[in-house]
């Protein structure tokens, strides 16, 4: 039994140490840091103590910071809410009796397993002012060039478009195991007491949607706060910090201008956004479980 | 009133098929014309209107890539990656996953509920220290500093114990009755029994690693190292300057398609995945 038990330590020891290492230490140590002001190249027993300076910094101060947080904000909410509009339709398109339903999910999917890297290469072609289609086909249907990703009213919109037509085909997929779950019974009933189509969709399928429609909702924020592949490969956060995302503009406070203090601060304010979110989703969910 | 039914019935099939192949064609647009793009020369795409087909097919874009960008190189580089830290986190999960589902020892909760906290941590908060250490340890530019770092996933942990929580106790015992190892159990009696929680794991950890851009960005510096991310990155800021375009999505064709691939073969069970993590986590 006690052989057995030293077992099981054996099994656990890298991950736990890896955790420790690679996780859990590094969060101790970057809230540590962005209370210090740190280059990097200083040893870390030698960092200057700042206190809140860096937090009161990048509030007060730096004009660039609030302003990449409110385009994360919207980022997020406009994608998010697209996709559980967008998502919703296309699942219930795919939900009936269709055809191919393998070969629609695999088109509707291949965004989504594809590099946003990649992806942001691809758009930012498309979008291109001078020669991109996208701005090529609007010369044909007789409407004005658009400056897109080069427009700093503009850019923010292609962004969350890009990262709607990436991510929408994950959300049906979720959508659909969520709508199989819903019990025939429901609709048989229904339609013995002559219900219609939307009826059906009002009472029956949104309200039993409910868990999956907050998933969707929590785990598609949280993910689109912490955009940057995309941002890093079509616009880089211009024109004019138009599309400056908080863990692009980190990322440039750290390794560009080598200022750990403020960049660590900055990603314990959006940390602490999203652990809010999260304590939200487990609320949510464990609603769910005891009703 | 009968016949108008099958009237509307029929037009409502109709539309459903048009949203959904208007849909299907937005999808597949983005990569068709990039593989369009990729075979047109450089001065159809940048002519004010485009071409939109190249008039003789350019192949020899892909030739010309491979001057300037050694993508076999890339492949290479991304593989082992790629390869390495699938195996790691299959392993480490597997037997994690194990010992919490199946021992019983002190601090087995609490422990567990410490790696279900981590699985909270977002990558960018770590990501400073996370480097810091990894400089210290002398990884920087090496395949251990791609590698090491994410070999374990409190995510393929968490899945793994609910998969092998539902394995039989009686399977185990049985085997020690017949005197096997503790080792022996985990190779002969868990793995062939999880495999399908493998498979589905192992695609998702194989298509975030194939992808992985930001830390790889951080960690390597010499172009001997460098994946298929780095790679196109690097032909992005090129093509920028010297306006070759068709190089660029010659570059962007290659880097997507070993995923595509992949997930055509594996899409079951990718998709398997996503229910699993989308509404049972």
């Amino acid at each position: 039994m006690r052989r057995r038990m030293i077992w099981g330590y054996v099994f656990i020891a890298i991950p736990i140490l890896w955790l420790l290492v690679f996780s859990l230490g590094p969060i101790l140590f970057s809230g540590w840091v962005s209370l210090h002001r740190w280059d990097m190249i200083t040893p870390v027993a030698e960092m200057p103590y700042t206190g809140l300076e860096n937090y009161d910094y990048i509030f007060t101060r730096d004009n660039v910071f609030p302003k990449a947080l409110g385009n994360t904000f919207l980022f997020a909410i406009g994608g998010v809410t697209t996709n559980v509009v967008l998502g919703l339709a296309f699942a219930l398109l795919l939900n009936t009796k269709i055809r191919g339903r393998t070969l629609w999910r695999v088109l509707y999917f291949l965004p989504v397993i594809t590099a946003p890297l990649a992806l942001g290469v691809i758009f930012a072609f498309m979008f291109n002012r001078n020669y991109g289609v996208i701005n090529n086909l609007l010369v044909v249907l007789n409407l004005p060039r658009q400056g897109f990703l080069n427009d700093p009213n503009q850019a923010m919109f292609v962004l969350i478009a890009i990262a709607v037509y990436q991510y929408v085909g994950y959300y049906i997929v979720i959508y659909l195991a969520g709508l199989q779950d819903i019990p025939q019974d429901y609709y048989d009933a229904a339609r013995v007491d002559g219900a219609s189509y939307w009826q059906e969709l009002w009472y029956i399928t949104l309200p039993l949607l409910r868990p999956v429609m907050l998933f969707i909702i929590v785990t598609n924020t949280i993910g689109a706060l912490q955009v940057f592949d995309l941002v890093f490969a079509t616009t880089g956060g211009a024109p004019a910090n138009s599309t400056m995302t908080v863990v692009l503009y980190m990322y440039n406070t750290a390794f560009k201008y080598s200022r750990m203090g403020r960049a660590s601060a900055m990603a314990f304010v959006l940390f602490g956004i999203i652990l809010l979110i999260t304590i939200v989703q487990l609320r949510l969910f464990r609603d769910r479980t005891t009703a | 009133m009968q016949e108008r039914n099958l009237l509307l019935e029929r037009l409502g099939t109709a539309l459903k098929y048009a949203i959904l192949i208007i849909g299907a064609i937005m999808m597949v647009f983005p990569f068709a014309w990039m593989i369009d793009a990729s075979l047109m020369t450089s001065s159809e795409i940048q002519r004010r209107p485009p071409a939109l087909y190249p008039a003789e097919v350019q192949w020899q874009n892909f030739t010309q890539l491979l001057d300037v960008l050694p993508f076999g190189r890339l492949y290479l580089n991304s593989l082992i990656v790629t390869i390495s830290t699938v195996i790691g986190v299959l392993f480490t999960s597997s037997l994690a996953g194990f010992a919490f589902a199946k021992y019983q020892f002190p601090g087995r909760e609490v422990l567990f509920y410490i790696i279900l906290a981590t699985m909270m941590i977002p990558f960018f908060v770590t990501l400073i220290p996370v480097f810091y250490i990894v400089r210290q340890l002398g990884w920087i530019d090496s395949y251990q500093g791609l590698i090491l770092p994410s070999i374990t996933s409190a995510y393929g942990i968490f899945l793994m114990r609910q998969f092998i929580v539902s394995i039989p106790d009686e399977l185990i015992d049985a085997a020690r009755i017949d005197g096997a190892p503790e080792p022996m159990i985990y190779w002969r009696i868990i793995i062939p029994l999880t495999r399908p929680a493998l498979a589905t794991l192992g695609t998702f950890v194989f298509i975030g690693s194939w992808n992985a851009f930001l830390w790889p960005l951080l960690v390597i510096n010499s172009r001997d190292l460098y994946t298929v991310p780095l790679g196109l990155n690097t032909l992005r800021t090129f093509a920028a300057e010297a306006r070759n375009l068709n190089l660029l999505m010659s570059g962007t064709v290659l880097s997507v398609v070993p995923t595509l691939i992949l997930f055509i073969f594996l899409q079951r069970y990718f998709i398997q995945g996503i229910t699993l993590t989308g509404l049972k986590g």
